[in-house]
């Protein structure tokens, strides 16, 4: 991946132009939350080594709710895995308020696909596991347990186990117990992608409700432009590999957030210019790969 | 018109549960009727099988030396009571403490051996290829190294029922889901808080699921220990009663020996469906 000054100009009239996110300052590494610089994963395989991630170089400020948008297998993952701190950089650095990311931080918060629920454990333990295992004293964040899982909407089910659960609701939980500990950083890798139409909307909802008061940086990835858009400040545009980022947008929705954001006329804009920077992304790519 | 069929589809929709009491009532009545048929059956073909032998043996004459009415057999078990309960005592103690012992020892191998990746390469062959010997026959060296007292058999009955608890446990450790592990990972969990909050709870079904087979390999193990060397347990009462031609009294002290492994048996597998229920991740 990519992220260089160079946006790409699209010809004619550029919707976009308005939006689109100042190039990054090279030396701003100070300033910004999160900094990427240079950073590069390349895995090992027996089959030969695959750049999964090549170069990326990325500053992002404190409290940015960040969506990254890209194809399948572009490298997604893998740059999440490295800025938690969950997969070592291959080449380049991540600094974190000026320290270098070496490894996973008791101050992030991580939701991944599956739920990962410990399935032997209440509801509201499952959602106490990390004050467990951070040794954090439990009796202090009981009753932010209890807030959290009343906000999302499962206050009748905290003595539950997860397997008494839908698909929906146990993505909640997970979603609790990556707000638990007050992280200062989520990252979040395709939440609800798992889920049915229905419930993805609900839980994009609870994000976009938690992130009211929750002023706390985030990235996550999705291959749903809606849900980029509707949970974002910012959108990240990747191409399959050899991936760079073809997009950087700053969404102009204020929040809180309405759900009726979704209807505006400029909602539907933005999430069609994106739907084409994607394709463009596809079509660049497609010589490589079609010979 | 339309709305008022979609108002009634609904309430038509609603009726069918109604009167839950009786349902339920209806449902449990099945539950009964087949717990019923699923313990009448088999106890009905074990009882034909038994009136079979019973008529079978007396019409044709077969001498009691040769297979003994099954009466015969409760006569002996009656009136030879006390000496079966005597020799019973070392055979039950000896596999209760033969599992015991290879519970607590293959819990401890598995964990070591999921820990380190140097141990497991190192061990777990050989693990396997013990695993794979016929142990039956090392049985007369336990005697050469622990002599002729119960140690031998004690020591026999732990080495045969301990590879099924190593595997087991071994394969539960192992097979925890990987996200979970990385979950672990990301909130800065120690190894030993790994294994003390997923990886052993996990384990805990797969563990008993090996127990339970180690319950029944401990009494095989003391009994053979007890055909190779012993004044007492069932094993000799058995190899004795034959010595004598007491057929009655052999298939007696086998009788009693059914009841302990199935009674021992029992109690692991109810264990084990408690911890599919507290610790497994779908309800039985
Ligand atoms: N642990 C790994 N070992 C080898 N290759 C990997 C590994 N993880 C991911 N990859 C490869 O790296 C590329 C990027 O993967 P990933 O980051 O998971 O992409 P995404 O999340 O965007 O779908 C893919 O081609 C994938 O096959
Ligand atoms: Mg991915």
């Amino acid at each position: 991946m990519n992220v260089t000054a160079e946006p790409r100009a699209p010809a004619g009239e550029d919707p976009a132009a308005a939006w689109r996110h100042p190039a990054p300052v090279a030396a701003d590494r100070d300033a910004a939350y999160l900094s990427l610089r240079h950073a590069r994963k390349v895995y090992q395989t027996r089959t030969g080594d695959v750049e999964a991630v090549g170069m990326a170089n990325l500053d992002i400020a404190a409290g940015e709710f960040v969506s990254i948008l890209g194809p399948s297998g572009c490298g997604k993952s893998t740059l999440l895995s490295m800025v938690g701190g969950l997969e070592t950089v291959t080449e380049g650095e991540i600094w974190i308020e000026g320290a270098q990311v070496t490894g996973p931080r008791r101050d992030f918060g991580y939701i991944f696909q599956d739920p990962t629920l410990l399935p032997w454990k209440s509801v509201l333990d499952n959602v106490l596991f990390p004050i467990r295992t951070q040794k954090r004293p439990v009796a202090d964040y009981e009753a932010e347990a209890h807030r959290l899982l009343e906000r999302v909407g499962l206050g009748e089910f905290k003595a539950k186990r997860p397997r008494e659960l839908s698909g929906g609701m146990r993505q909640r939980v997970a979603l609790c117990r990556g707000l638990i500990n007050d992280p200062r950083l989520m990252l979040m890798d395709e939440p609800f992608s798992a889920l049915d139409a229905i419930s993805r909307d609900d839980m994009n909802l609870a994000l976009v409700r938690l992130w009211d008061s929750y002023h706390k940086t985030a990235l996550f990835v999705t291959h749903s432009i809606r849900e980029a858009v509707f949970l974002a400040d910012r959108v990240l545009v990747m191409t399959a590999r050899p991936s760079r980022i073809v997009a950087d947008l700053r969404l102009p929705f204020a929040r809180p957030r309405d759900v009726t954001v979704q209807d505006t006329p400029e909602f539907n804009r933005i999430c069609a210019w994106l739907r084409d920077q994607i394709q463009a992304g596809y079509g660049r790519a497609a010589p490589g790969t079609g010979g | 018109m339309q709305t008022a069929t979609v108002v009634n589809a609904p309430a038509g929709a609603a009726l069918a549960p109604a009167d839950p009491g009786g349902s339920a009532a209806a449902a449990s009545r099945r539950a009964n009727l087949l717990l019923l048929r699923r313990l009448a059956l088999p106890v009905l073909a074990a009882a034909l099988v038994l009136a079979v032998w019973e008529v079978g043996t007396r019409w044709a004459q077969v001498p009691e030396v040769l297979l003994p009415p099954p009466s015969a057999v409760v006569d002996r078990l009656v009136n030879a009571f006390p000496l079966l309960m005597k020799h019973a005592w070392p055979t039950i103690w000896q596999s209760l403490a033969g599992f015991a012992i290879a519970t607590v020892l293959g819990i401890s191998l598995a964990t070591l051996l999921s820990a380190s990746t140097i141990i497991r390469e190192t061990l777990y062959p050989n693990v396997v290829f013990f695993q794979l010997i016929p142990k039956i026959a090392l049985a007369p060296l336990f005697v050469v190294w622990f002599g002729l007292g119960p140690e031998a058999r004690l020591s026999f009955s732990v080495f045969v029922s301990f590879f099924p608890v190593v595997i087991a446990t071994l394969a539960g450790l192992d097979n925890v889901e990987r996200d979970l592990l990385r979950l672990c990972r990301a909130l800065t969990a120690s190894n030993w808080q790994t294994f003390v909050s997923v990886r052993l709870p996990h384990a805990m079904p797969y563990i008993f699921s090996g127990m339970k087979i180690a319950s029944t390999f401990a009494i095989i193990g003391v009994i053979v220990g007890e055909f190779i060397t012993s004044r007492a347990g069932l094993g000799y009462l058995i190899l004795f009663a034959s010595a004598q031609a007491e057929t009655a009294l052999i298939l007696a002290a086998i009788s009693v020996l059914c009841v302990f492994g199935l009674a021992f048996y029992g109690v692991v597998a109810l264990c084990e469906r408690w911890t599919i229920e507290r610790f497994g991740d779908r309800p039985r």
